[in-house]
């Protein structure tokens, strides 16, 4: 198969058109102005997905974006990794209809993976070992959700913080050291009650009559909604964050002080400025990448190299940390060394 | 750091005036306390005072002495 170590060829990602910002939020929600909004969570306004307008629509044109600025070919791909939680089916896998779409090859490998917020360290991890095992030569990585539709409009706790995207990641393989890890993982599945739609899988059938329960802070949902015990996911992110960074420090042989850049998931900015401070991380190695699109799950950490990549934070050949943490719980970390090559 | 340091840090960290928060003080009678507020309890408590509340130790405090007592062993 030729080389044999990944590199990130190149990023791209795409956004639905409609943006909901905090004023439309605050006329919905009395007691709230669009000021405290953006205090509370760094984030100005995110982006809707359509009726009907599906993460695999988002993630064809970026995944067409990405191979026009590469100039690649939808011939070139031969594995496609597809994370989401927001498939356009129960049932087929999205990435065998992507590979129709996109006009792939019959002979690529296609697979979804169901993770949220730490999918695109596992859909790297993923890439990485097809690559470097002599499985594949192009990897596509696509991150697409549309979490806005899995919320309860009368629940603000979510509606400030998610928006919809899709990303794709063209990761392959080159004759020179990998520029891709080491990587280090998490799992801790009794997060299942802080993070979770409780009805509408086998477990438990959508319930179309579900009541519509109002909390103590005044959101309401119901079991076919998305919910999220904000204080629990914050002490998961405190337990398992300094520890995923540091153990891949470690096995990287690296000090922190030689790392360029922290990206970390983009989950609101309260979080990530203490996460920050507790980490003793100088802020201008630190990005912040929220303000417009607000948490987009996996998506985060893409849209945030791009961000940094714009504003010159993030220079070629830079060391960088990324750090993905959430539903699960899972979380997972690794080292990019950003590549000189223009992509 | 004091109880009353504490309570002072989590008032500008809550945006309402400086001593308005009293012991005493029911959390279900007070406009500033809501999930994001509880979020800004944790972090403080565990900036300022290297100690971890868990959010359902939060839901079963009825007012700011409960909150307080969540942290006592970080107080002096």
């Amino acid at each position: 198969m030729g080389g044999k170590k990944a590199y990130l060829a190149g990023i791209r990602h795409t956004l639905p058109e409609r943006r909901l910002d905090n004023e439309e939020l605050a006329a919905q929600f009395p007691g709230w102005t669009a000021e405290k909004i953006f205090e509370k969570t760094g984030i100005r306004s995110r982006r809707i997905s359509a009726p009907g307008e599906c993460g695999s629509d988002l993630a064809l044109r970026a995944a067409q974006g990405l191979m026009e600025q590469l100039r690649r070919d939808p011939a070139d791909v031969d594995y496609l990794l597809y994370c989401t939680q927001t498939p356009d089916y129960i049932v087929p896998t999205t990435a065998c209809l992507m590979q129709h779409r996109m006009g792939l090859p019959t002979t690529c490998g296609a697979l979804d993976f169901n993770l949220g917020c730490s999918g695109y360290i596992y859909g790297l991890g993923l890439a990485k070992a097809l690559i470097e095992s002599g499985q594949a030569r192009n990897v596509l990585l696509l991150n697409a959700d549309t979490y806005t539709k899995l919320l309860n409009p009368a629940d603000k706790s979510v509606r400030t913080l998610f928006g919809d995207a899709a990303a794709a990641t063209w990761i392959a393989a080159a004759e020179e050291e990998s520029l891709v890890g080491p990587f280090t993982y998490g799992t801790d599945g009794a997060g299942l009650p802080n993070l979770l739609i409780p009805a509408g899988g086998m477990r438990r059938r959508a319930e179309p009559d579900a009541e519509l329960i109002s909390d103590d802070s005044g959101n309401a949902r119901t079991v076919n909604d998305f919910y999220m015990n904000g204080a629990e996911v914050f002490n998961f992110t405190l337990r398992t964050v300094p520890d995923a960074v540091n153990r891949t420090l470690e096995k990287a042989g690296v000090s922190a002080e030689e790392v360029d850049l922290f990206v970390f998931h983009q989950a609101n900015r309260f979080m990530l400025e203490h996460l920050r401070r507790k980490m003793r991380i100088p802020a201008e190695k630190f990005v912040l990448a929220i303000e417009e699109t607000g948490n987009t799950i996996s998506c985060t950490i893409p849209i945030a190299l791009e961000a940094a990549r714009q504003s010159g934070q993030l220079a070629p050949g830079a060391l960088v940390m990324l750090v993905g943490f959430g539903i699960g719980y899972s979380w997972g970390a690794t080292l990019v060394r950003w590549p000189s090559r223009p992509s | 750091m004091t109880r009353i340091e504490f309570l002072r840090q989590l008032e500008g960290h809550l945006e309402v005036k400086p001593g308005s928060l009293e012991e005493s003080q029911r959390l279900s009678e007070l406009v500033c306390w809501d999930s994001m507020a509880a979020v800004v309890f944790i972090a403080l408590a565990d900036e300022q005072l290297g100690v971890t509340v868990s959010g359902d130790q939060i839901e079963q405090a009825k007012s700011v002495h409960d909150l307080l007592s969540l942290v006592r062993p970080g107080l002096v």
